[in-house]
């Protein structure tokens, strides 16, 4: 008997050492990572492997993923479905992600099916603006030592893909814009030639990369002095064929490549064909073909910048999916994440203008609430970021016109990017801003468009929050700070700490607490 | 003035070191049966040098080619010098069995007994044994000398010819069929022993005979109605070189299975034949379309495999080395499962020196270990029946993933290769048939296991292969680890060679044809660079052959940078050492003892801070291009100094070592005047016992209980 509960005692302990592996279909290669989490955010890599694909060729140049690719494609998640049996991973435990090829492909969903019949994997196409978002928890696990200075300077983050680059400006540590940028090593193929010729010209690439950029450029200046830059970060694998080549080792997990070095390896690197890359650089051909203009484009973006010299991380999206799913809120990394996040709201409220103190204010108290509601609405950490944002931007509208301001905040924070958050993401913070004030909609309504049933539900808890913090701020004169809610039989009581008069906002919740009522069966009172 | 020298041609080089192998046999330090068996290594090293190499050349000398020898020598004159050595070595070969071993082994009782000397109860007994277990397997042929097929004379197999006339008085019904004389051909049975023990009357002794020497004599029952006039023994060695169509990749095995069957039926090199019958001879050698120079005419006993059976005779241990066991390995515990033993790092086994129980053990408990999610291993060269297999099998059907990569085209031993593949994937293990092009000749193994801390893995790289039989013959290097880094690289390496991946970046282990090549002059440049900064470098390389011109050409730059470069090469040497402004600083030698040499150890004095790698590669251009090798680093300081240490001792021998001259002729090396007698070989044994007694189970204080429920905590 005590032998038995000894047994199962190891068992748990060996329980906690999980396993978690990604798989990550990109526009040149399918690459998979196998880690075991060892403490909370902490992991050891213990196995990798990388079959070159270019699915991005099909899709950016015809559209589509041609038969054979998708054939190469299934094989290839076939093995890696085998390697993975080795380490007998639950696949609850397996994250396979795809990105702008497969988002591209008009066959995706094919795609899709026959991956899951064949293999059983589930594959998450990644949109655009959550590539940043994975690329800069990465970047930020490799950098981590990097930190204080990059809190003091501006930050370039670049990762030129396939078929689309991810590119980020951190002010003082801060996102000062995020942008999925549609130049890519393949894409340029298709951008240059056309679907007509197949030769690769690195004149003509190079001309248009150069002008493409240029204009790329001087819209980013607009958001932030681009040569006040000092830290330019190259994520990728070109760059870390870049860093093998001619960088040193500074860091456990990043490289670091002098501003000389790099431009030299370029030259090295134009001069040659695509077979001297395989031959002298060691490289695969897929690899050599993405190479030159991979570091050109990151040669063109960091001459904008002051930067003299490339900081290359030892990651890439495939561990910024480790970190979304295993880190635990409370962690560093996560809750820098949420800084981000709800610093890039606030550019985005800057950006039309709002009232800052207005939307702070309603910000906290919406927090307050959604934190003490917790048994109430059952949601999670994303949702309350969801709603963090939604307080931040809920008044945007007004920039248009005040009348129907909510709809037209929502109509442009659907058509914003802003930082970490996915399309989803941002659909469900414009219909939390949509429904903010005016009829209360029904879970049915068609309005909530696309949205699952579980996220049209957070769509009307988190309105319902936002509408009662909007109204405990109606006279926009920020006179309750802190609150506190005591459930009883009659209702809500929220006990707040108020300066002055606070009649308007009393008045405010008899108007919008309605909602809540409706949702969580309370009715709300002002004490 | 012709320019100087660089190269000794490839082909004699390993002829040479043949010789070197006889040396042993002639050597009359050695006991009788070891001088045997090194006769009868010459003879088999032979047969496969000529279904290899000698066959290779002489498709180019049939083709016209040009010479690929960086010597420049034209296959031609390869052809000529090597048969020319080989007729010598051959000669050496018989004055030795026949005048010196033979002898000397019939003096204490172990007798081979020819038929002009078998007694009337042993000839009694031969006819007896004939009929009832021979004669049911003969199959003659008779053959037509003018037909333009010749017959179809296995590769490597012992054949009776006969010429036959018939029987006077006996008139043939067929016209078209002359009186003679017929050639008549018959293969000796392949499914008997080849020795024939003889009753005998005298105690304690052992008479022998040859099963062909029972065929001769019985072979007039053959052929009723003929009369044999004459009557010989030969065999052929047939081209065993193959290319199979690396495309046909569903069906791979297939088309190996079928290379094998050409084998038997490729172009002839070499006759062998005994000196019964001159005519026959020549018949023979016209109808098999030989030169002159490719038949072999010996005295009997034409075919030395058999001697290897009366090599491994029971009893007369007088004439037999006395025995080394393997030493347990002190650092592993024998009361506790292997990988417990790795825990603190690595632990090195040094073959035969060392027992091989350690990696098998391993296996065996990863096999049974309910913990263990996956092993990984690669296979060259595996004995038949192999434990390891075993092991492998049992593991998979256990449920465990166990990936194996057979080299199927491990030359001579496909057959066994492809049996073991089949074995492994009827239990449900992943198999690899090796790589397109390449062979797999690495040695790897890769164990995952889940424990309470995590995952670990145990990995063991050697430079000998996963077979029990050959790790008490061959001297080899292999380490266990449980080093994170390192197994990380090898479960990479294995992602690449199963197809999971391309290959990846790698910084501690050294992949062929990937990298190898040029990590290796990379590393004798940068000797060369310390030379010349510090005014001192030292390489220290131990391998099987060292054939590949551009690192040899790399050695005679560092050379003339002043590097002092000892190279332990056992087999083929294409270097030329000891030549002023081009190798003086270079000293190469051999070691030919009882344990074949067979590690490959690369040692760098780097300035002071060495490196020290093994590897499963030679400096030969087909490890280096043709095959996927593995090298890694020594990075344990402990096993560092061991290895160090004993390169010194390979240095110092002075009874087993032979050394080339710049003149490129090997000398015995002999102890200088009031200097100690040292053997390799018996000085590692000395001390790997040594080493081995200080922790003996004797000297512990402490019994190791075992009690119920106490392993699993473990």
């Amino acid at each position: 008997m005590a032998e038995k509960k000894k047994k199962k005692k190891s068992e748990s302990a060996v329980e906690k050492k999980r396993l978690v592996s990604v798989i990550d279909i990109g526009s040149t290669a399918i690459r998979l990572v196998v880690v075991e989490i060892r403490k909370k955010s902490h992991w050891t890599t213990l196995d990798r492997a990388v079959q070159p694909l270019s699915l991005g060729r099909d899709v950016f140049l015809r559209g589509s993923l041609s038969p054979e690719s998708m054939r190469e494609a299934i094989l290839i998640l076939e093995r890696f479905q085998e390697l993975l049996r080795g380490w007998a991973i639950p696949p609850q435990d397996v994250r396979v992600i795809a990105t702008a090829a497969i988002r591209e492909a008009r066959n995706r969903d094919i795609f899709l099916d026959r991956v899951q019949v064949r293999t059983g994997f589930q594959i998450n196409v990644v949109a655009g603006i959550e590539e940043n978002h994975l690329t800069y928890l990465a970047v930020q696990h490799a950098l981590n030592e990097l930190r204080p200075q990059f809190s003091r300077s501006s930050a370039m983050i670049l990762e030129v893909g396939g078929g689309t680059s991810e590119l980020m400006l951190l002010s003082r540590g801060r996102m000062a814009g995020s942008h999925n940028l549609g130049i890519g090593t393949l894409r340029v193929e298709q951008q240059v030639l056309g679907s007509s010729g197949t030769t690769t010209d690195n004149g003509r690439v190079e001309e248009f990369l150069r002008e493409h950029i240029r204009v790329t450029r001087e819209v980013l200046n607009a958001e932030m002095r681009l040569d006040k830059i000092r830290f330019f970060v190259a994520v990728g694998g070109d760059a870390r064929i870049a860093a093998e080549q001619v960088g040193t080792r500074e860091g456990e997990l990043f490289s670091v490549i002098s501003r000389d070095a790099f431009v030299t390896f370029l030259d090295n690197v134009r001069s040659r064909s695509v077979e001297e890359c395989v031959r002298d650089l060691k490289l695969t051909w897929t690899e050599a073909e993405g190479l030159f203009p991979a570091l050109l484009i990151l040669h063109l973006f960091m001459e904008s910048t002051a930067a003299d010299q490339l900081i290359v991380p030892d990651v890439s999206i495939r561990e910024g999916v480790l970190l979304d799913f295993t880190i635990d809120p409370g962690h560093g990394i996560r809750k820098e994440f949420v800084r981000q996040v709800s610093g890039a709201a606030l550019a985005l409220g800057r950006k039309y203008r709002f009232d800052e103190a207005h939307a702070t204010a309603v910000t906290h108290l919406a927090l307050q609430l959604f934190d003490q509601l917790k048994d109430e609405h059952g949601l999670t950490d994303h949702a309350r970021l969801l709603l963090e944002v939604a307080a931040l931007t809920h008044d945007i509208g007004y920039f248009v016109r005040a009348d129907g301001h909510h709809k037209h905040g929502q109509y442009i924070v659907e058509n914003s990017e802003i930082f970490g958050l996915s399309r989803t993401d941002l659909s469900i913070v414009g219909n939390v801003i949509r429904f903010h004030r005016g009829a209360t909609p029904s879970p049915g309504r068609s309005s909530l468009g696309a949205l699952r049933w579980s996220q049209r539900m957070m769509v009307l808890k988190l309105a319902a929050i936002l509408r009662v913090a909007d109204a405990l701020d109606r006279g926009h004169l920020q006179r309750i700070r802190n609150i506190t809610i005591q459930k009883e039989e009659s209702g809500l009581m929220i006990q707040c700490e108020s300066l002055g008069d606070i009649s308007t906002e009393r008045h405010g919740l008899t108007i919008k607490g309605k909602m809540f009522e409706e949702i969580y069966g309370y009715q709300v009172v002002l004490l | 003035m012709s320019a100087p020298e660089r190269f000794i041609n490839r082909d004699l080089s390993w002829v040479e070191f043949n010789r070197r192998v006889l040396s042993e046999a002639q050597n009359p330090a050695v006991p009788l049966l070891e001088r045997l068996k090194f006769l009868s290594i010459v003879g088999s090293n032979f047969d496969e040098f000529f279904m290899v190499r000698v066959a290779s050349i002489k498709r180019q000398a049939l083709a016209k080619q040009r010479s690929t020898c960086p010597t420049g020598m034209s296959p031609r004159s390869q052809l000529k010098g090597i048969h020319t050595a080989v007729a010598r070595i051959t000669e050496g070969i018989y004055q030795t069995l026949l005048d010196e071993v033979l002898p000397g082994i019939a003096e204490v009782g172990l007798e081979r007994v020819t038929p002009d000397r078998w007694s009337e109860d042993q000839r009694a007994f031969v006819g007896r044994f004939f009929r009832e277990n021979v004669e049911p397997l003969l199959t003659p042929v008779r053959v037509d000398v003018h037909q333009d097929e010749p017959p179809s004379v296995r590769n490597l197999q012992l054949h009776a010819a006969f010429l036959l006339e018939r029987e006077t008085g006996g008139e043939s019904q067929d016209p078209q069929d002359p009186p003679g004389p017929h050639l008549a051909l018959v293969q000796v049975p392949r499914s008997i022993k080849r020795t024939l023990f003889l009753p005998t009357e005298r105690a304690g002794s052992v008479a022998f005979t040859f099963l062909e020497q029972v065929v001769l004599e019985q072979a007039y029952q053959l052929f009723p109605g003929y009369r044999v006039v004459e009557q010989c023994l030969f065999s052929l060695t047939r081209d065993a070189d193959m290319s199979v169509d690396e495309e046909r990749d569903e069906d791979f095995l297939e088309a190996m299975e079928q290379i094998l069957e050409h084998r038997d039926l490729s172009r002839p090199v070499r006759m062998v034949i005994n000196r019964r019958s001159t005519k026959l001879q020549k018949v023979l050698a016209k109808l098999f379309g030989l030169e002159s120079q490719e038949v072999y005419a010996c005295p009997d006993p034409v075919d030395l495999a058999p001697l290897m059976e009366i090599v491994g005779i029971d009893g007369f241990e007088a004439l037999r080395d006395e025995t080394w066991r393997p030493v347990p390995s002190p650092q592993i515990d024998p009361d506790a499962p292997v990988w417990q033993s790795l825990r603190g790092g690595e632990v090195m086994l040094h073959y035969p020196y060392e027992s091989f129980e350690p990696v098998l053990r391993l296996l065996r408990e990863a096999a049974e270990d309910p913990d263990t999610l996956a092993i990984k291993i690669t296979l060259y060269r595996t004995s038949g029946n192999s434990p390891v297999v075993r092991a492998l099998v049992r593991a998979a059907e256990a449920g465990k993933q166990v990936t194996v990569l057979v080299e199927v085209k491990a030359r001579f031993d496909e057959e066994r290769n492809i049996d073991v593949a089949q074995k492994l994937e009827r239990a449900g293990a992943i198999v690899i048939h090796g790589v397109a092009r390449l062979k797999v000749h690495s040695k790897a193994l890769l164990i995952t296991r889940r424990e309470p801390t995590g995952i670990r893995r145990y990995v063991y790289l050697s430079t000998g292969n996963f077979n029990d039989r050959t790790a008490t013959l061959y001297g080899d290097i292999g380490v266990l680890s449980s080093r994170e880094e390192l197994a990380g690289e090898v479960g990479l390496f294995f992602n690449s060679v199963t197809g999971y991946s391309v290959i990846p970046g790698l910084r501690h282990l050294v992949l062929a044809p990937h990298s190898l090549r040029g990590r290796l002059l990379e590393l004798i440049k940068r000797e060369a660079r310390r030379a010349q900064e510090a005014g001192r470098g030292l390489i220290i390389a131990k391998m099987n052959s060292l054939a590949d011109p551009v690192v040899i050409e790399a050695l005679y730059e560092a050379n003339n940078a002043g590097v002092k470069i000892l190279l332990n090469v056992r087999g083929i040497c294409m270097l030329i050492p000891g030549v002023t402004g081009m190798s003086e600083h270079i000293r190469v030698v051999s070691v030919i003892d009882r344990y074949l040499e067979h590690a490959r150890i690369f040692h760098f004095e780097n300035g002071g801070s060495g490196e020290t790698w093994l590897a499963s590669a030679d400096w030969m251009p087909r490890n280096l291009d043709r095959r996927v090798e593995l090298m890694f680093p020594i990075e344990d300081d402990e096993i560092a100094r061991t290895v160090r240490r004993l390169l010194d001792i390979w240095f110092a021998d002075t009874v087993k070592a032979h050394q080339l001259g710049p003149d490129q002729t090997w000398k015995r090396v002999s102890a200088k005047k009031g200097r100690n007698v040292l053997r390799a070989q018996e000085e590692i044994h000395r001390l790997t016992v040594e080493r081995g007694a200080i922790q003996e189970p004797e000297n512990r204080q402490l019994f190791s209980v075992r009690r119920t429920g106490e392993a699993k905590k473990r």
